[in-house]
């Protein structure tokens, strides 16, 4: 196999975005015709990410370019993640902006090109290539959360995200150098390589950098202590970048945190008890915050907290010995379905400038769509890990592989993190289904997000029969 | 070919009618009569499992197997023995009345009762771990609709505090199933979550007892056992009354059914070690709900507290942990379900023809509808246990076993089943006795629909009273190998502390 058959998506999605940028500066597409496009490079892309088989068998990775990036079967199933997540995203975009007016035709570019930095990041095995593809990803993503220059929270949104971000890149850098003075390499492999001789512990330099590293991955996983950008940066960004962000960008920093970790297995080992309380706070400050909230967007951003801690608790547990990654493959996908689903919701039913956001905006929506109400309630239900939906077997698949790497408190917590999750969630359904209805939600005429939420809404159903090997 | 998935289509075809009315553009008659005709044919189906059941050997019956999952070994494989069989029956045979009763509710109510059927019937066959969570937490959210929707005025949060506290017992379980399938992989090298399997483990240590006590929680919530019921009251008298009916008639069961299943043969030590704590939580839940009972003066809450301290005497009979106590337990299943059920119901007519509750406000009834009074008489006789009627046969059992197990918790449980008596028959002449007053002048006595839907229940109730052989007969051989299964030898009156700490020196003496 040839190594860059294994980028090919990548390069796919890439070109993509220099095309349609072409495209987009002759301004001879149509809002529509930039969408369809986009949606047609991702959904071609998922098809040869899956056709590609990124697996010749070496566990648990497959070396390729001289070790600066990795690839195996968890590198691929998280590409067809994001791929994924790019594909509904558009959809809803689409939707979006048949109801906000301010519109520039670079969007779906950002979007490619974030989505071209997440596909590398998930392979990048080396530093330098994990901070490169960090950045593609996380200016592409900026640009999207305040596109709209006019608009006041955008800008304070994108300055929040911005500036923090940039910390956590100063950060990355910071940990890189340590490393490489005390392995005198950037690739993971020899890194491990030098920690499995010195042990790890026995050299500051590398303790140094391994936390600052994980410092800059947690931030962008939305881990405590590093969370509190989520909420104002979520509630800022246009709800289609929301969805996206929340689903897309957490697959791909949780593969190469788990990529990072699982090679460097004994770095791992010495990790967990941070790991395990990180998860622990974690889930506890994510749920605090969403209790308080208000406001829908808010809310959902903080459960993301809460589902940054569940999977934090799935790193913990992860198998160095025979590392599949099932189980946070499954719950990233399980998550980015029911998530991006209620986005994809909220954008046709948020109606124009995203008037309705707050909980009491949904009074009664059961009465008056009942579809929709449905649709979201299946979506919360399975966030909330209620079966027989995908969250449930996340949330089962979670626990369980915590039992078997005798992490029984941390499953103990998740549970206890899940019963605290249920107020919110059930608050919603109990917003549509108990009010009257005091809305006549009008939305726009015929788009694709409505389409998004029935597919999204089935594959939340079907999702749970995919085997997964713990 | 028919009986080989007779379970799955017990279970799916409530679902899917319920979800097809959903989606259906149909007026809440013709919602009433599909509940009605799916229902029967569920009658029919049972009908047709009870009679071809033979019961002998102990063993599942009607056994359907589907992998699913296979990395975990989790499949969809369902399955019926003597301990499911009455509480299969009790789900599958009593919900025609609650159609043929209350004729005026809307589409989405028949459809969530439909759904909450389907999934009951599919959390008693389940074999599998999983599958039966899954159908377990499903029951729930129909219930949740059906209260939010259809209850009384303080209705949201009465079904608030049922789902959050249901859900939170079943989170506790899902962690605890998760124990069990790691244990079954740490000690047989492949996954599996198959009930057969897992319960042939026996696990000791201090997780085991976590995952005890989350087992003992979520079906303690769900029965409810004292002191998990205080959702209860609230939740019973709000609720739609045919919602009721499925919560105290059958639910409840449920967790009484899983408790049997799932904790008695696997957890030996906590159940040696938490017998006396759970029987004596039992006997307490019995006599404080009793006593609350006596207080009231809303009929409903009145019923949803007998109904609770009945419960405590069921749940008594699981921790006895010898065949005549589980045996009873799996009598008063159907007993009390037939009993509670028609008492419910019966009192839902009052409700429906005089707009009101109060027990003060009633009064006479017996005079203007001789079969009404009749009728609720049988059922109130039966719940107090008066013998000649199936409650006298389950709770014998269930004391016979318990002086067996424990003599102060015996004598505590006989004693004060005259609570029992004492607020029946004290609301029995307050309501049906005394003077008439202008509400119940008008009543009117059963119509002949009404009498012919409740009368077969009725005669179940005497019939079961006389002749419980064809009962006993199916559900023994079950019985006695769940209990073999369960190798503690049977702790005797008051010694249990020192019996629990040799169970552990035997069990390690075994290993």
């Amino acid at each position: 196999m040839h190594d860059l058959m294994v980028i090919l998506p990548l390069i796919i999605v890439g070109v993509g975005a220099l095309l349609l940028m072409l495209l987009a500066s002759f301004r001879s597409l149509s809002k529509e015709g930039m969408s369809i496009l986009t949606m047609g490079i991702f959904g071609f892309a998922f098809f040869v990410q899956l056709a590609v088989s990124n697996n010749t068998g070496l566990l648990p990775f497959n070396n390729i370019f001289n070790g600066m990036m990795v690839a195996s079967t968890f590198t691929k199933v998280a590409g067809l993640i994001i791929l994924a997540c790019g594909f509904f995203s558009t959809m809803m975009a689409q939707t979006y902006f048949t109801q906000n007016k301010e519109f520039v035709l670079e969007f779906y570019c950002l979007m490619l090109f974030a989505v071209s930095g997440m596909l590398l990041l998930t392979l990048a095995a080396e530093l330098i290539t994990v901070f490169i593809s960090i950045e593609i990803m996380s200016l592409a993503i900026y640009s999207l959360v305040g596109y709209d220059r006019k608009s006041v929270v955008r800008s304070e949104a994108v300055l929040k995200y911005l500036l923090l971000g940039a910390f956590a890149g100063a950060f990355f850098v910071m940990g890189s150098a340590f490393i490489y003075a005390g392995a005198k390499s950037t690739t993971f492999g020899t890194i491990a390589g030098v920690i499995a001789d010195t042990g790890f512990l026995s050299s500051p330099t590398m303790v140094v950098g391994a936390f600052l590293i994980l410092v800059a991955l947690l931030f962008k996983a939305a881990a405590f202590p590093f969370h509190a950008w989520v909420i104002d940066v979520y509630d800022g960004a246009p709800v289609p970048v929301t969805g996206f962000m929340a689903t897309a960008v957490k697959t791909s920093v949780f593969a190469v945190l788990v990529n990072f970790l699982v090679m460097n297995s004994e770095l791992r080992d010495s990790w967990i008890t941070f790991l395990f309380y990180i998860s622990v706070i974690t889930m506890l400050a994510g749920n605090l915050i969403a209790i308080g909230q208000d406001n829908l967007k808010r809310m959902l951003a903080a459960s993301g907290i809460v589902h940054t801690g569940y999977l934090i608790i799935a790193v913990a547990a992860v198998n160095t010995k025979e590392f599949t990654g099932g189980v946070i493959l499954f719950y990233l996908a399980a998550y980015a379905a029911s998530t991006l689903g209620l986005f994809a919701a909220l954008s046709y039913l948020g109606g124009k400038e995203e008037q309705r956001v707050c909980f009491n905006d949904f009074s009664g929506l059961a009465k008056v769509r009942p579809y929709s109400a449905a649709a979201i309630s299946i979506f919360l239900l399975s966030m909330a890990g209620i079966p027989p939906t995908a969250g449930f077997m996340g949330k089962f698949y979670v626990i369980t592989s915590a039992i078997q790497a005798d992490l029984v408190f941390l499953a103990v917590f998740g549970i206890f993190s899940s019963i605290l999750s249920m107020w919110y969630y059930l608050r919603l359904i109990i917003v549509m289904y108990f009010r009257e209805p005091e809305d006549q939600f009008e939305t726009a005429e015929m788009t694709f997000a409505p389409i998004g939420t029935i597919i999204l809404a089935i594959s939340v159903f079907a999702m749970s029969f995919i085997p997964v090997v713990l | 070919m028919m009986l080989d998935n007779i379970l799955s289509i017990m279970i799916f075809a409530p679902i899917l009618a319920g979800l097809g009315l959903l989606l259906a553009p149909l007026g809440k008659d013709a919602a009433r009569a599909v509940g009605l005709v799916v229902s029967m044919i569920v009658v029919l189906l049972s009908l047709k499992l009870f009679f071809s059941f033979s019961g002998a050997t102990g063993a599942f019956e009607f056994v359907q197997k589907i992998s699913l999952i296979d990395s975990l070994g989790i499949s969809y494989s369902l399955g019926v023995d003597g301990i499911s069989l009455l509480v299969l029956m009790a789900a599958a045979a009593l919900f025609p009345m609650v159609y043929l009763l209350f004729t005026s509710k809307e589409k989405g109510y028949y459809s969530n009762l439909l759904i909450v059927q389907g999934a009951m019937i599919g959390a008693i066959c389940a074999s599998d771990m999983v599958l039966f969570y899954i159908f377990w937490e499903v029951m729930l959210l129909p219930v949740f609709f059906m209260i939010g929707f259809y209850g009384g005025p303080n209705r949201l949060s009465a079904t608030l505090k049922i789902t959050i506290y249901t859900i939170a017992g079943s989170l506790l379980m899902l962690a605890s199933i998760a124990y069990l399938g790691v244990a079954y992989h740490a000690q047989a090298g492949e996954w599996s979550f198959d009930m057969a399997k897992l319960t042939q483990m026996s696990l000791a240590g201090d997780t085991a007892a976590l995952a005890f006590i989350g087992f003992m929680i979520a079906f303690a919530i769900k029965i409810p056992l004292f002191p998990f019921h205080t959702w209860l009251p609230d939740a019973y008298t709000e609720a739609p009354t045919g919602t009721t009916f499925v919560l105290s008639a059958i639910m409840a069961k449920i967790g009484i059914y899983a408790a049997i299943r799932f904790v008695v043969p696997i957890f030996d030590e906590g159940m040696a070690r938490y017998a006396l704590i759970l029987a004596y939580s039992g006997v307490i839940g019995m006599i404080y709900c009793g006593v609350t009972a006596l207080a009231q003066k809303d009929f409903k809450r009145m019923l949803a507290f007998s109904s609770a301290s009945h419960m405590g005497v069921i749940a008594l009979g699981i921790f006895c942990m010898n065949v005549q106590a589980l045996t009873g337990t799996l009598y008063q299943v159907i007993a009390h379900a037939t009993s509670t059920g028609v008492l419910f119901l019966l009192l839902g007519i009052i409700e429906e023809r005089m707009q009101t509750r109060n027990i003060e406000d009633l009064g006479g009834v017996a005079y203007k509808a001789p079969v009404f009074a009749f009728f609720f008489a049988v059922a109130m006789l039966a719940s107090v246990g008066l013998p000649g009627t199936s409650g006298f046969i389950g709770e014998f059992l269930i004391i016979l076993g318990s002086v067996k197990f424990n003599v102060t918790i015996a004598v505590l449980a006989g004693t004060t089943l005259i609570v029992g008596v004492c607020y029946m028959l004290w609301m029995f002449q307050r309501v049906f006795f005394e003077k008439n007053n202008a509400k119940t002048e008008a009543f009117k006595d059963l119509t002949l629909i009404e009498t012919l839907t409740i009368l077969p229940i009725i005669v179940l109730i005497i019939f079961m009273g006389i002749y419980p052989q064809p009962f006993i007969q199916k559900i023994t051989p079950a019985v006695e190998q769940q209990i073999a299964q369960q190798q503690a030898p049977v702790s005797t009156d008051m010694q249990l502390a020192d019996n629990s700490a040799s169970v552990i020196s035997y069990k390690q003496e075994k290993d």
